[in-house]
């Protein structure tokens, strides 16, 4: 495993489950992380997996209504609260203080609490299905007046969750903060920082500033459901026109944390494609510099351009044309990337190894995504595809084809170095193969039946000219099933037998596979003085430099 | 052999995706056949925009296949270096993706503020003035009420030619609809204490369909609307006759409403569904027993009639006499 336990910790915490409870190692938490968030990922897969069940056909009668809703929903909330989100956050904590050449974060029981926050959390969500009323019916967004009209107490677990999960994330990004701001190695600067550090630290940056004004939305709905404790009864109409309120403004709290959000998710994802392309292609990163300011720059930009899922609400013009350029500029830096990660594979040495046939997967899928953006930024596009299937399609180019693709990614490339074993590569390419091909014919045809006036979230539909779309759709939703099977199957067959590989398999250039695998609990023996961004290339320069000797 | 096989699987994918397209009776890659020069202006935006998009799209799709291709390692050591890019044509480069981006983001955005006046402003009124309908989206039904206090349910019946205007909202009681007919130009929101503003003028006649857009609870996928465009004289006619008609209780209204506000929960003849059974239900013979539901909903049932008129009640009470649902 990641760690050992410590010899001096008391008997009771050295035993192989207790061990892992009372663990404040950055390791074993992101090893935590990262299990309980797959965990998730395949219980809001199987979601994914009913739902698209019912929709293979029209009229069909699979799913109630109700039920649907409730899928929809936790579907959804899930796969960014309890799935992208925190499975990054399990990549950061593993990662950063390897690869900043530190002992573990600044607050290592901080981070204990944060992941045991989130773990609460996205159990309060699952279980809130056996709630009175059943789960939240709202959709992951949770508009008022539908969200404070609903009866039973499934909304408001759904709350609570929200408010676990947020207190979590802000605990483990100000540790993110501190962890990168102060205790970087020596001649570590933030010029020489690995890219995904980088990355890192945006998406701690960005929760810090966001999360607040989430919780601040989240509390103004529950006092908007009504409280009571004892004999006190509150009940608030922030949101309720009836008494003055204003539903929009929900949504504007919503998503001013609900877009950036997306760049909290994609730039640590777009971090680890940072890393594993170079490796591959065995060259560094074409330009570090334009791949580090065009992430500030994306993270800067987010927040600005909320307003985009606001313009079928009819904001005035003059705001939506703001809005739109906002958005719109967002692609300029985004474009830097994705010429840039092509340029590093330009005259390099590929190896198309599973990490890396991932990374060129997130590549190809991200760009389409990011592209039907362009769409949704056009305001009266938007007013044309806003809420249909078309958006399914876009987020999911973005969130599947790109942060699922890219996890996937960072887990083949990183598995080595958490467990000290190989994932099975063969098993791993097919893995990739089915997934690629199962995505695609899963949401692209979700862009056509979109554009032909199918709108989201309806458990339901009549109109049969769409059945042929959304029968694709959903034998390329099985298709994806299988694949994260072929995962499972995978890690379970290769976690005795898979092949150890030492300390730096992929002859990477960063400070993380300069330890053992996996690395001992203080992670470091000695650090070398880091004199560039690739302190590992740089160290096997100077060893052949001095010995004569060529490796091949 | 590994690339014939590549280069195969790839067709097929591509084949298995176009599939569906071509099954599906307008199978394209557009929006919805534009029928009024709103969803003109945001057709012909969204045409402008894809041809950048497209040539983006095979641009980064085929550098990628070419590169992976082409500098696959084949017989090299495994760890030997690529070639790194340095001195001016790497700076080149930057400038060159960095500029083209800013370049092609200020056409679209300068095409779309030209077609803008086109999608938003309310074409001036032609000889026979502008129709102006105020729609109000409730939980599950749209409700249409025109000038003359002619009110009806999910059909909005509609003059070809004639600028109509349509104010959008929803009851204080209600939750957030979203008004869309993809035919006849984008969604606006119906939101509670506010009123939203949109537009359209069929050139053709004909019936044109779309559906709430905004997820607004159990029914919001029966949440249907259509808009029956016909030449201007017959609407006249129509809309004379309905209020009538409606004055005298013998209008279509009770039709639409138990179609449209009643049988999306229990069924077009009253066999339950999401709601309970009504075939049979005594309540129905009582107008008052009605009337007391339906304005103040019971149980999980919304108060789908709140702040209907009298004229409104009556023809649904009316109706449910004459043709009790037969389960």
């Amino acid at each position: 495993m990641a760690s050992r336990a410590e010899a001096h910790a008391p008997a009771w915490q050295r035993g192989k489950v207790a061990s892992w409870l009372v663990t404040t190692d950055h390791k074993r938490i992101g090893i935590l992380y990262i299990g309980t968030a797959l965990a998730f990922f395949v219980l809001a897969g199987l979601m994914a997996l009913a739902m698209r069940l019912q929709l293979a056909q029209a009229n069909a009668d699979v799913l109630s209504a109700d039920r649907y809703n409730e899928l929809v929903t936790i579907h959804g909330t899930a796969m960014v609260f309890l799935v992208v989100v925190p499975i990054l956050a399990g990549f950061g904590n593993f990662l950063v203080p390897l690869m900043i050449g530190v002992r573990d974060v600044a607050f290592p029981r901080l981070n204990a609490l944060s992941y045991w926050l989130f773990a609460f959390g996205g159990a309060v969500l699952m279980l809130s299905f056996f709630a009175t009323g059943g789960a939240a019916k709202a959709g992951w967004t949770a508009y008022p007046p539908l969200s404070t009209e609903g009866a039973g107490n499934g909304q408001d677990l759904w709350i609570l969750s929200l408010y676990l999960v947020a207190a979590a994330s802000l605990a483990c990004a100000i540790n993110f903060l501190v962890t990168i701001h102060n205790m970087r190695t020596r001649g570590m600067t933030w010029a020489r920082m690995p890219l995904f550090v980088w990355s890192i630290a945006l998406y701690a940056w960005l929760l810090v500033v966001i999360l607040p004004v989430l919780s601040a939305g989240l509390t103004l709905l529950l006092l908007d459901r009504g409280i009571s404790f004892g004999p006190w009864e509150v009940q608030t109409h922030f949101f309720d026109a009836a008494e003055g309120g204003a539903p929009l403004l929900y949504q504007h709290a919503f998503w001013f944390f609900g877009h950036p959000a997306v760049y909290v998710i994609v730039l640590p994802a777009m971090g680890i494609i940072s890393e594993v392309l170079p490796v591959f292609a065995r060259k560094p990163i074409f330009s570090y510099r334009a791949i580090a300011v065009s992430t500030v720059a994306i993270g800067a930009i987010s927040m600005l351009a909320w307003g985009q899922h606001l313009f079928a609400a009819g904001l005035p013009y003059s705001l939506q044309a703001f809005f739109m350029v906002s958005s719109m500029v967002i692609a300029v830096p985004t474009g830097v990337k994705i010429f840039t990660w092509l340029a590093t594979l330009w005259r390099g040495n590929l190896s198309l190894d599973t990490p890396m046939l991932f990374a060129l997967g997130f590549l190809s899928l991200f760009v389409l995504g990011g592209l039907t953006g362009i769409y949704l930024a056009a305001f009266p596009i938007d007013w044309q595809v806003h809420d249909t299937y078309f958006v399914v399609a876009h987020f999911h180019y973005t969130l599947f084809g790109g942060v699922m693709f890219a996890i996937f990614a960072g887990l083949f490339y990183w598995w080595p170095k958490m467990f000290g074993r190989l994932l099975d590569e063969k098993l791993g390419k097919w893995q990739f193969c089915l997934l690629f091909v199962g995505f695609n014919l899963a949401f692209f045809p979700q862009h056509l039946v979109g554009l032909d006036g199918m709108v989201r979230r309806i458990y339901t539909y009549s109109n049969e000219s769409w059945e042929g779309y959304n029968l694709a759709s959903t034998i390329g939703s099985y298709v994806m099933g299988l694949a994260i099977l072929l995962f499972l199957v995978n890690v379970v067959r290769t976690s005795r037998s898979g092949p150890r590989v030492g300390n730096d398999p992929w002859q990477a250039d960063t400070l993380e596979w300069y330890t053992t695998s996996p690395p001992p609990p203080h992670n470091f023996e000695a650090v070398p003085y880091v004199t560039s961004a690739r302190p590992l290339y740089d160290l096997r320069r100077r060893l052949r430099e001095k010995s004569g000797f060529r490796e091949l | 052999m590994r690339a014939k096989l590549l280069l195969s699987a790839g067709l097929l994918l591509l084949a298995a995706i176009a599939a569906p397209g071509a099954l599906a009776d307008n199978g394209g890659f557009t929006p919805v056949d534009p029928a009024s020069p709103n969803a003109d202006g945001i057709r012909d935006s969204f045409l402008f925009v894809s041809i950048f998009v497209v040539a983006i799209f095979v641009l980064v799709e085929a550098l990628l296949v070419a590169f992976v291709f082409r500098y696959r390692r084949r017989l090299r050591p495994r760890f030997e270096d690529g070639v790194q890019i340095h001195g001016a044509t790497k700076l080149k480069l930057e400038l060159l993706w960095t500029a083209f981006p800013v370049v092609v983001l200020f056409l679209i955005g300068a095409f779309v503020f030209v077609e803008l006046p086109g999608i938003t402003n309310v074409p001036s009124a032609g000889a026979s003035g502008q129709l102006e309908v105020r729609v109000t989206g409730r939980q599950f039904y749209w409700q249409y009420e025109y000038p003359n206090g002619v009110i009806a349910v999910d059909t909005l019946r509609a003059p070809a030619g004639v600028p109509v205007r349509l104010e959008v909202t929803s009851p204080d009681d209600d939750v957030i609809h979203s008004w869309w007919i993809p035919a006849l130009g984008g969604k606006i929101d119906a939101i509670p204490g506010t009123v939203n503003e949109t537009w359209f003028e069929a050139e053709q006649s004909g019936v044109y369909t779309g559906q709430c857009a905004e997820l607004c609870g159990v029914e919001h996928a029966k949440m249907l609307a259509s808009v029956e465009v016909m030449p201007e004289d017959e609407f006249e006619a129509w809309l004379a006759a309905r209020r009538t008609e409606q004055t005298a209780g013998t209008s279509e209204l009770g039709e639409e409403e138990w179609a449209g506000v009643c049988a999306k929960c229990h069924g077009l003849a009253g066999e339950g569904g999401i709601g309970t059974r009504l075939a049979g239900s005594i309540v129905l013979a009582d107008p008052d027993a009605v009337e007391n539901v339906v304005r103040n909903g019971r149980r999980t049932m919304p108060a789908v009639g709140s702040g209907w008129t009298d004229e409104q009640i009556q023809a649904l009470t009316t109706y449910l006499q004459e043709n009790p649902p037969s389960g």
